[in-house]
């Protein structure tokens, strides 16, 4: 042992340069998986101690609709028996705030308003920016609020703001909020506002989108029978029942998921490293076949020689994992700065995971013996009469044992994958994806290869000579385009994506089209509201008014299904939500008839008709006459199924309504409406309009489509950052792995640029050779990843995203001469010392 | 003891069988110094590599201490040259990664002896080389190189000491000298030692010498074995 332990050390003391890039990949791989784990475990241990902080109770009860008497007398009920110790309520409703200040440029912004009572939270802690917070605080019109809002309205703490009809005080900043959602998705920053204020502002006046709560305290032993009984005696009162447990269980269970899937991007990094590994190792038992026939010769047993490799490799590899926890170390050190905002309901202490970290030295050492063992085995055929005559003829017949080996190490890979991602599906997905990339790649890369040779016989002799090299026997073209080319694929795929996403967006945003929406017009302020709209834009623009109601589904009287009540829709998922429904007399331009007949359009009486939209149909199994029943706002509206439509909702300017009525299908149901405009170009005057028409209808809200869009911008650029730092480390990698590839074969490279000196050539002229050679391998790279890319986005594109793809020419063009420079500079920077020896010396010692 | 019966070697060449040595019977007895002589080409290397097991003869058994060396595997050849067989090359073939006391240490780690780093300290000083251990083989002069060589070869005490025409590449002063090291070894520490040359001069010290040309034994004037 002593031997194998010794001989590696001193190998490693030899060579650990010329490996060194390789394990820099494996470090960067295993630095992603535990950075990620560690994250993603640290918001998860965090949630484990806090996961009442996310409900801010230990049950909670929400309803889109004021609490009915049932559900009232079941808390009180439990309150008296003791299974509820503490109750409290809370109100959530979007809505428009302004400064009320007469100096500030005027300004109206949507914010996510809750109001609570005071013994809100029941659990966690409210925290504020400047100071503790207590109930007091909002007693008497007193309002705190997110930071963001303050600054997008400019006003500070101690100025006023108007929510609906009232003014408030603002008295605090908001720091940390149990209860906030964990994301990044909201209407606008939250303000919180005592529950006794609430009523004089107007806002739960008819048609309000607010949300009720109530915030349970319950005894841990009775919480899950609780949970259950509750959930079976409200059934039928269109609410939702859940405990912090089953919050907590549903975003452990995403977390994982996330985790998982977000490591196989470390893992990707670290099999490119593998596969450089693998690579380095082939070329490093050929240098050494000599030193391992003098270990042979002088008693060393083909195990031990393996040993001492294996050792050297795992040494390597356990060096690359530790540096690549350092970075994770680092990484995770950045991550509070930035990360502050996404969680809002908790503290989350960020730092290495145990678990995370041995996983990922596992994982670090793991592939990088799997990767070099069969290379390895070679050391078997290095027969020690190498010493005495070069003629060594190779060994025929069928290695049984390398080929044992390479099935095993296949499998174990497989094993690997599925492990990370926590499926075995998901791991040979990944795994055959893996194999195919790489296959088309080397494909792609032999067929440009031999599309080139033709240039072999070019005039020039730089140029015969750099496409000669790449198809040279030894090359490591085909490491270097799986490496480089992957990178390239990585970033240009996203690219182009991006591009393709943003112009989808800009597409809906076309000329003369509505931009801003109203919500929550009331039938009594129609009439003003367009008049007021009129006199702003002028006559020639009128705005539509849509009308909208909120029904829930009921019951399903079908030839194929059939509901009896809410408990039973219920039963069928995701279609138990609350609707926003519409009625109308006509198909709008983002529909498209598929079954059925459309209504008359002067037909505005006779018994309720419904038209459902595709999924709907597909979900409910619904036929033409089949009748549904929905309950809105209290009245049961039963309407026959005349029509099945399919719905293009990514055009939302007409609104995407799910179910359709027919005019008159609701005769009698109070209602409000939504209009839909096109405010003015210029920001300061579009600003100006919708603060004047907030201080003129309090209780509308305002969403601006040209704010929404750059909503989705920054989020499709966040998204696209991401997904391009990934792009970036895989590209990292393949450079790491083109210098370690390009100073593995420099001494071949070296003795040829000595004969090459001997014949006259210059530095210059090897110089020009070395940048044509690597130029044309970077084209190659470049070309075959920018190929991939607009497959990928293409692919991407049409099936997953379902929207239109246009090429993107000059992006894939740039890609490839950027690629090809890159590789160009790469590869003659890492040969340098070529140019620097002197021919003799070159010679003498070959 | 050492006894060869029957052996010879065919190799391919190209797609024909080509015998660079003939069928040969011969005997060396323990602590005796025998030449092997003859012109490039002759199959000299060829048969001292059989000896050593680094190959395996076409026909015929080498029998080494009552030990039938073509039975064995790979890895007992290698454990038994470790044990009883030092080799000197033509070109020293030294680990060029490793110094030149690691390179004198390797095959006593290898066999696992307790003493092995006093012990190459030890040989390094017989060679002459005690100041140089901890030099790169590229920084020592080849004559140099040879005498870590040997110190290697002597390392693990092998009863026997083959060399591949160790002076072949130096120059004819070093090579001397390196020449008296191995009559020295033989001489003081009884061990038998095999010596291919192709110097006429050198084998003339040996005991007794085999003469071959085109892999066949030849008649020298005091016969095949003198």
């Amino acid at each position: 042992m002593t031997f194998v332990l010794r001989m590696a050390l001193r190998e490693i003391r030899a060579s650990w340069r010329r490996l060194l890039f390789f394990f820099i990949c494996i470090a960067i791989g295993v630095g992603t998986i535990v950075a990620l784990r560690s994250v993603i475990q640290s918001v998860r241990g965090g949630l484990a101690v806090e996961a009442r902080s996310l409900i801010a109770a230990d049950m909670l009860i929400r309803s889109d609709r004021p609490w009915s008497d049932p559900v009232e007398a079941a808390v009180e009920r439990e309150r008296v028996a003791g299974r509820v110790t503490a109750r409290s309520e809370t109100v959530e409703v979007a809505t428009m705030v302004r400064p009320a200040r007469e100096d500030v440029t005027p300004r109206a912004r949507m914010v996510e308003l809750r109001a609570v009572q005071e013994a809100f939270p029941l659990y966690g802690e409210m925290t504020l920016r400047d100071g503790v917070y207590s109930h007091e605080l909002l007693r008497g019109n007193g309002v705190i609020v997110r930071p963001e809002l303050l600054a997008q309205l400019g006003i500070a703490v101690g100025d006023d703001l108007l929510i609906g009809t009232e003014t408030f005080e603002v008295r605090g900043i908001i720091a940390t909020e149990p209860g906030a959602d964990l994301g990044m998705f909201s209407l606008g920053p939250r303000i919180l506002i005592d529950y006794a204020d609430l009523p004089t502002t107007g806002l739960l006046g008819f048609g309000s989108q607010a949300s009720y709560e109530i915030l349970l305290a319950v005894p841990d032993a009775d919480l899950q029978q609780l949970d259950d009984d509750l959930d079976d005696e409200l059934a039928n009162e269109f609410v939702s029942v859940r405990s912090y447990r089953r919050s907590e269980d549903r975003m452990g269970r995403n977390l994982t998921r996330a985790e998982n899937y977000l490591s196989l991007v470390g893992l990707v990094v670290l099999i490119l490293g593998g596969i450089g590994v693998s690579s380095v190792t082939r070329v490093f038992v050929q240098q050494k076949a000599k030193a391992i026939a003098v270990l042979k010769c002088v008693g060393a047993t083909s195990r031990r020689v393996l040993a001492v490799y294996m050792t050297q490799v795992l040494v390597l590899g356990l060096a690359g994992s530790l540096l690549g926890v350092g970075l994770a170390a680092g990484a995770v050190a950045w991550v509070p700065s930035f990360a502050g905002d996404i969680a809002t309901s908790f503290q989350i202490e960020y730092g290495l995971q145990l678990g995370a970290t041995v996983q990922g030295i596992a994982i670090g050492l793991l592939v990088s013996l799997l990767f070099s063992v069969v290379p390895l085995l070679e050391v078997r055929h290095v027969k020690p009469s190498l010493l005495l005559r070069q003629d060594i003829p190779p060994p025929t017949g069928v290695d049984w044992l390398k080929w044992t080996v390479t099935g095993s190490v296949a499998a174990v890979l497989v094993g690997v994958a599925a492990w990370q991602a926590g499926s075995l599906e998901v791991g040979l997905l990944l795994s055959g994806g893996f194999v195919a990339t790489a296959w088309v790649l080397h494909l792609a890369g032999a067929a440009l290869i031999r599309a080139i040779q033709p240039l072999a016989q070019a005039r020039s002799f730089v140029l015969r000579q750099a496409v000669l090299r790449v198809a040279r026997p030894g090359n490591q073209t085909r490491l270097i385009l799986l490496a480089v080319g992957l990178g390239a694929f990585f970033i240009l795929g996203v690219r182009s994506l991006q591009g393709n996403l943003l112009a989808e967006f800009d597409i809906q945003m076309g000329e003369g089209a509505p931009d801003m929406f109203l919500m929550d017009v009331q039938e009594d302020q129609r009439e003003a509201v367009v008049e007021f709209l009129d006199q702003e834009n002028g006559p020639e623009d009128p705005p539509v008014l849509i009308p909208v109601l909120r029904a829930q589904l009921v019951g399903v009287d079908g030839q194929n299904v059939t509901l009896e009540n809410y408990e039973a829709v219920r039963g069928r998922g995701r279609v138990s939500r609350e609707y926003t429904v519409t009625y109308r007399a006509g198909l709008e331009d983002n529909e498209t008839l598929l079954a059925g007949a459309w209504w008359p359009e002067a037909q505005v009486d006779g018994a309720p008709e419904v038209s459902v939209e595709e999924s709907i149909r597909n979900r409910l199994d619904l036929e033409i006459g089949d009748r549904l029943s929905f309950d809105v706002l209290g009245d049961i509206v039963t309407a026959r199924v005349a029509s099945v439509r399919e719905v293009d909702f990514r055009d939302f300017r007409a609104g995407g309504f799910v179910f359709v009525f027919r005019p008159g299908s609701f005769a009698g149901i109070p209602h409000g409406y939504i209009a839909t405009l096109r405010g003015p170009e210029s920001v300061d005057v579009r600003a100006q309009a919708q603060a004047d028409l907030v201080s003129r209808f309090p209780n509308l809200s305002v969403i601006d489509l040209s704010e929404v869009l750059n909503t989705i911008q920054a989020l499709v650029r966040n998204v696209t950052l991401a997904v391009m730092a990934v792009g970036s480390l895989v590209l990292l990698s393949g450079i790491l792995i083109l210098v370690g590839a390009v100073s593995m074969t420099k001494f071949r490279r070296v003795y040829e640029a000595a004969i090459l000196k001997t014949l006259g050539a210059t530095g210059r002229l090897i110089t020009a050779m070395l940048l044509l050679e690597y130029g044309v391998l970077g084209a190659i790279a470049g070309t075959v990843g920018g190929l991939g890319a607009i497959v990928l986005s293409w692919a991407v594109a049409r099936y997953a995203l379902d929207m239109t793809w246009e090429p993107a020419p000059l992006l894939t063009l740039v890609g490839i001469v950027a690629t090809s420079v890159l590789v160009a500079a790469v590869g003659v920077v890492a040969s340098l010392d070529v140019l620097r020896h002197k021919p003799l010396a070159t010679l003498r010692s070959e | 003891m050492i006894n060869l019966r029957g052996v010879s070697k065919t190799v391919m060449s190209g797609d024909r069988p080509l015998t660079i040595l003939h069928t040969l019977d011969f005997d060396v007895e323990n602590g005796a110094f025998l030449a092997i002589v003859g012109p490039s080409g002759s199959g000299k290397s060829t048969l001292l590599g059989l000896l050593a097991g680094l190959d395996t003869p076409t026909t015929g058994s080498i029998v080494i201490d009552g030990v039938d060396i073509t039975t064995l595997s790979e890895d007992k050849l290698a454990r038994l040259r470790g044990e009883k067989i030092g080799f000197v090359f033509q070109f020293f073939h030294l680990v060029p990664s490793l110094t030149a006391l690691e390179n004198i240490l390797v095959p006593m780690e290898i066999t696992g002896r307790r003493d092995a780093a006093s012990r190459a300290r030890a040989l390094l000083d017989e060679v002459g080389l005690a100041e140089r251990g901890h030099h790169y083989p590229s920084q020592l002069s080849g004559g140099e190189q040879q005498r870590v060589a040997l110190a290697r070869a002597l390392a693990n005490d092998p009863p026997i000491i083959l060399a591949d025409e160790p002076t072949g590449n130096l120059d004819s002063k070093t090579g001397h000298h390196i020449l008296e090291l191995l009559v020295e070894v033989h001489r003081v520490r009884r061990a038998t030692l095999i010596l291919v040359t192709h110097a006429h001069d050198l084998a003339a010290m040996a005991d007794r010498r085999l003469a071959l040309r085109d892999g066949r034994p030849v008649d020298e004037p005091a016969g095949v074995l003198s």
